[in-house]
């Protein structure tokens, strides 16, 4: 079913910049049904959910860049951290480069 | 549980509720999430409402209370806000939380003396903290009604509380909600970012009693954790040198070198290394003149989500000449500082 590559970005500490970063990934397979089927109402809603009122992003929250290969590439979707599943979540490690 | 879907649409959650395929604990789960998300909306949606009556009223500010209650609540790591509520914040003897509350105070204590602000809205707003969020939890937020800090992971970073101009950048997010209301993004989420700073190392600053030479002008350096301080770095950001090789987070610090999109932790440099060179220029103590401009073009005016650095440059250049009329000395440092950053 495929890796799910997930990067945790922003933050008080802007996780992505030059020094701090925060990866991991996950097989799909590896994932209960209910979050792969999370997983695929994040790529399903993206661009629909931006669009919703009173989602204005937190300050200094954190968000989640999450790609995946298709027939047709990789496709790529960042949300909030409210929205990501906890298993995805928890594969990320935060390091300094 | 855990509400992870909170801005999926409504009628994806009830699809997977729905759902055979899934077990029964997981359709009760997108069921549950679904009912919350309803709720969470219209919350948010009167949490806006009541940002934009109370800024609406901000001329004739009608004061609730005389200064603002503090909460505190514990999360015991969960990352269910708001947490536990604790009672008698101020003499727990868990530092986090005795320092949470010790500190909003203090920044309330910081608007109200210095800038003559009655807490975030203006109106008394009870300051409402949440902390031990999450497990080894690298970060700190406002989510457009309370504060929330992470432990760290003790390698990275330690409590969040520790630096106290962490505290006081978080809850001047929530003042830069109910004045200008800046987006998040592009120029105006480098200014929203950069305002908080500002403030945040003011009120540091304020509360060492130190003059702009004596401060060191860090961002963060208080919750450094040990594998941070190895590789020598000293703090999230550096006011006087955004660059500098000791930023954890080093940020452009000249217009030139800013383009669209750019993560607002980072925009936010230039404008940061304006009011440190302003600052500087001016001399004594941050708040007193410099800080004064900056917390007027930050609450003088209408909203304005979508600002441009250049246009708030211009802002306290106008505002040092009318609050400032004899200073030109100080005028003089206002338009040095900005075009210094390329604005």
């Amino acid at each position: 079913m495929g890796i799910v590559k997930i990067e945790r970005i922003g933050g008080l500490g802007g996780f992505g910049g030059p020094h701090l970063k925060s990866r991991g990934e996950c097989s799909l397979a590896d994932l209960s049904a209910a979050d792969q089927a999370a997983v695929d109402a994040l790529f399903a809603s993206q661009g629909k959910a931006r669009a919703v009122p009173g989602n204005a992003p937190m300050r200094d929250g954190f968000s989640y860049r999450i790609s995946r290969q298709t027939p047709t590439g990789t496709k790529t979707v960042e949300v909030p951290e409210s929205m990501v599943p906890a298993a995805l979540v928890s594969s990320v490690k935060d390091s300094i480069e | 549980m855990r509400c992870h879907c909170s801005i999926i649409p409504n009628d994806v959650l009830k699809r997977f509720a729905e759902d055979e395929k899934l077990s029964a604990p997981e359709r009760k789960n997108f069921a549950d999430t679904a009912l919350v998300d309803t709720e969470m909306r219209k919350l948010r949606l009167q949490a806006g409402k009541l940002t934009n009556v109370t800024a609406a009223l901000s001329r004739a500010p009608v004061a609730t209370v005389a200064t603002p209650a503090i909460t505190v609540a514990d999360c015991n790591h969960s990352q269910t806000l708001p947490g536990a509520p604790v009672a008698n914040p101020g003499s727990s003897a868990d530092l986090t939380i005795k320092r949470a509350y010790d500190e909003t105070k203090a920044v309330a204590e910081f608007y109200k003396t210095v800038f003559g602000r009655n807490s975030i809205d203006n109106a008394g707003m009870t300051l409402g903290s949440s902390v031990h969020y999450g497990v080894n939890y690298n970060n700190a937020f406002w989510n457009g009604m309370r504060m929330t800090y992470g432990d760290g992971d003790a390698n990275i970073f330690i409590d969040f509380t520790k630096s106290n101009d962490v505290i006081g950048h978080e809850l001047t997010h929530g003042v830069t909600q109910h004045t200008l209301q800046l987006a998040y993004s592009n120029q105006a989420g480098g200014l929203n970012e950069s305002i908080s700073d500002v403030f945040g190392t003011m009120f540091r600053q304020w509360r060492a009693g130190q003059t702009v030479n004596q401060a060191d002008w860090l961002i963060g350096s208080e919750i450094m954790g040990p594998g941070a301080i190895a590789r020598h770095f000293t703090c999230l950001r550096d006011m006087a040198s955004p660059g500098a090789a000791h930023c954890l987070a080093p940020q452009p610090f000249h217009f030139s070198n800013y383009h669209a999109g750019m993560d607002p932790h980072y925009s936010s440099g230039i404008a940061n290394f304006a009011f440190y060179k302003i600052a500087m220029a001016v001399g004594g103590q941050s708040w007193e003149k410099v800080g004064q401009i900056w917390y007027k073009a930050m609450t003088g005016f209408k909203p304005s989500v979508n600002m441009r650095m250049k246009t708030f440059a211009d802002r306290t250049r106008k505002l040092a000449v009318s609050m400032y009329p004899g200073n030109v000395a100080l005028q003089r440092a206002v338009n040095a500082g900005w075009i210094a950053v390329g604005l």
